[in-house]
């Protein structure tokens, strides 16, 4: 007989799991292997002595666990819409109560006002219409014109006639005085008329030729000192650009003279050297 | 292992974990104080460690009141919350390998009533001195168990001291019952042989108590 019982059957025979064939059939093979038995009650000896392991007395303690989903009545959406519906009820009322509404439902039509209600006078029965108005504006508009128009007719007329009047009176007295005057007062009208443009011409003659020869001194003078200023200045640009020249001259000269006076050093410095 | 009240209420709490489901968080408050000690030493036999256990034990039950309304089976709240107990120890467990650390306690242990057994002995009005053997032998039968390797260590704990079903562990670590059992079987087979390193045999056990 190859039966030999693996580890999951020995537990559960430890722990009287096994079917009664199986059962049967292990405790076969106990009976031919007592030392197989003696194996297995060994593990029953185990859990004996193991059962001494005793139990440490505890006292849960309180589990406080932060619960994020339980929200408090202020977070709730059901609060909010509410206390949004109370707030704007409140709203109303404060601003009802302030400006006065009046709602009032009437042939179908709604009315929502606020404030003080105007009072409407009732319109008489027989009293003016919009047409009456615009046919009286029309009317009064008409009339004034036609008075503007006669008037300024009248004015027209007025002024003319004053005009011709005047005119004709003063041709009138024209007339009159030529007739009057005799041919040595126009003579003498006449030749007071050509003395009087004479003098003007003279006058305006002399006061020209006067005004042009001021003009033409001065001009002169002006000339005469332009020509001194720059011959002024001209001198002053030779006179500096000679002072550059002597300068340079005279740094040229010194320079040669050092140039020299190292040359003539230089050669006693190379004896002296040797 | 006898039955307690807390026992009871834990396997008949799927109304309260369907309640704790849709958010009701009276329920996931009864949830924690029913499993809280359960998930504490599994955490604590996983590392000896009460702090550590602890902090496991804590970050379970906020994981659990974050993804419970996620979970699709209340029958199978028991697997899904060790599922997150046994995430956080190995998350604990990586940590603690990057950090080596170790309690003050561990350095000196003290004697009798100088030891710190003595003050965590919890029924100390019994017999004094007869609780305090068992604590130490509970400590020491401990230490044995922190000799296995991490996933045997889990197999065992959840199976001899959870008394989660084969079919609820396999669940929990999402590997077939069959490896359940196999590991299972060498943690038991690995104990064995470390107890008798330590000459620790059922008699010296029933002398010493």
């Amino acid at each position: 007989m190859n039966y030999k019982p693996d580890e999951s059957t020995l537990i559960s025979y430890l722990y009287d799991e096994l079917s009664d064939k199986e059962k049967t059939k292990l405790e076969n093979y106990f009976q031919q292997h007592p030392e197989e038995l003696a194996k297995w009650r060994a593990l029953g000896d185990v859990r004996d002595m193991m059962s001494f392991a005793q139990d440490k007395e505890v006292i849960a303690p309180p589990v406080f666990v932060d619960d994020s989903n339980v929200r408090s009545l202020w977070q709730s959406s059901y609060f909010k819409i509410s206390i949004g519906i109370a707030a704007s009820i409140v709203f109303l009322l404060v601003a009802g109560k302030i400006l006065g509404p009046e709602i009032s439902y009437s042939k179908g039509e709604l009315k929502i006002s606020f404030g003080n209600k105007k009072v409407v006078e009732p319109v008489p029965a027989n009293s003016l219409t919009e047409e009456k108005v615009r046919e009286m504006i029309s009317a009064s508009l008409a009339s004034n014109n036609e008075k503007q128009q006669t008037l300024k007719e009248e004015d027209e007329k007025r002024l003319m006639q004053s005009l011709v009047d005047m005119n004709s009176r003063k041709m009138d007295v024209l007339a009159k005085n030529a007739s009057l005057a005799s041919r040595e007062q126009v003579q003498a009208f006449v030749a007071g008329l050509q003395e009087q443009n004479l003098k003007l011409m003279k006058d305006y003659f002399q006061l020209s030729s006067t005004e042009q020869k001021k003009y033409m001194e001065s001009l002169l003078t002006d000339f005469s000192g332009y020509l001194q200023e720059q011959r002024k200045q001209d001198l002053q640009l030779v006179e500096s650009q000679m002072k550059y020249y002597e300068k340079n001259n005279n740094q040229f000269k010194q320079e040669t003279e050092q140039i020299l006076t190292s040359l003539i050093a230089s050669p006693n410095r190379s004896k002296n050297n040797y | 292992m006898a039955e307690t009240l807390l026992d009871i209420a834990m396997m008949h709490s799927d109304a309260l974990i369907a309640r704790a489901r849709e958010g009701d968080k009276n329920a996931q408050g009864k949830l924690v104080q029913l499993w809280y000690k359960r998930i504490y030493n599994f955490s604590y036999k996983f590392f000896f460690d009460h702090d550590l256990a602890m902090e496991v034990a804590q970050k379970t039950f906020i994981s659990m009141h974050k993804n419970l309304a996620g979970l699709q089976e209340v029958t199978r709240f028991k697997s899904w919350l060790y599922t997150i107990a046994v995430n956080y120890c190995r998350e604990e467990t990586r940590k603690k390998k990057a950090s080596r650390s170790f309690s003050l306690n561990d350095l000196n242990p003290g004697d009798g009533e100088e030891s710190y057994y003595w003050e965590e002995s919890h029924q100390r009005h019994e017999n004094p001195e007869r609780q305090l053997r068992h604590s130490e032998l509970s400590d020491l039968l401990q230490k044995c168990l922190m000799e296995l390797n991490p996933e045997q260590r889990e197999v065992v704990i959840m199976k001899e001291y959870e008394g989660l079903k084969f079919r609820e562990i396999a669940e929990a670590l999402n590997i077939s019952e069959n490896t359940v059992k196999s590991r299972m079987y060498y943690g038991l087979d690995g104990l064995k042989k470390i107890l008798e390193q330590k000459q620790i045999t059922k008699e010296n056990i029933g002398y010493e108590l």
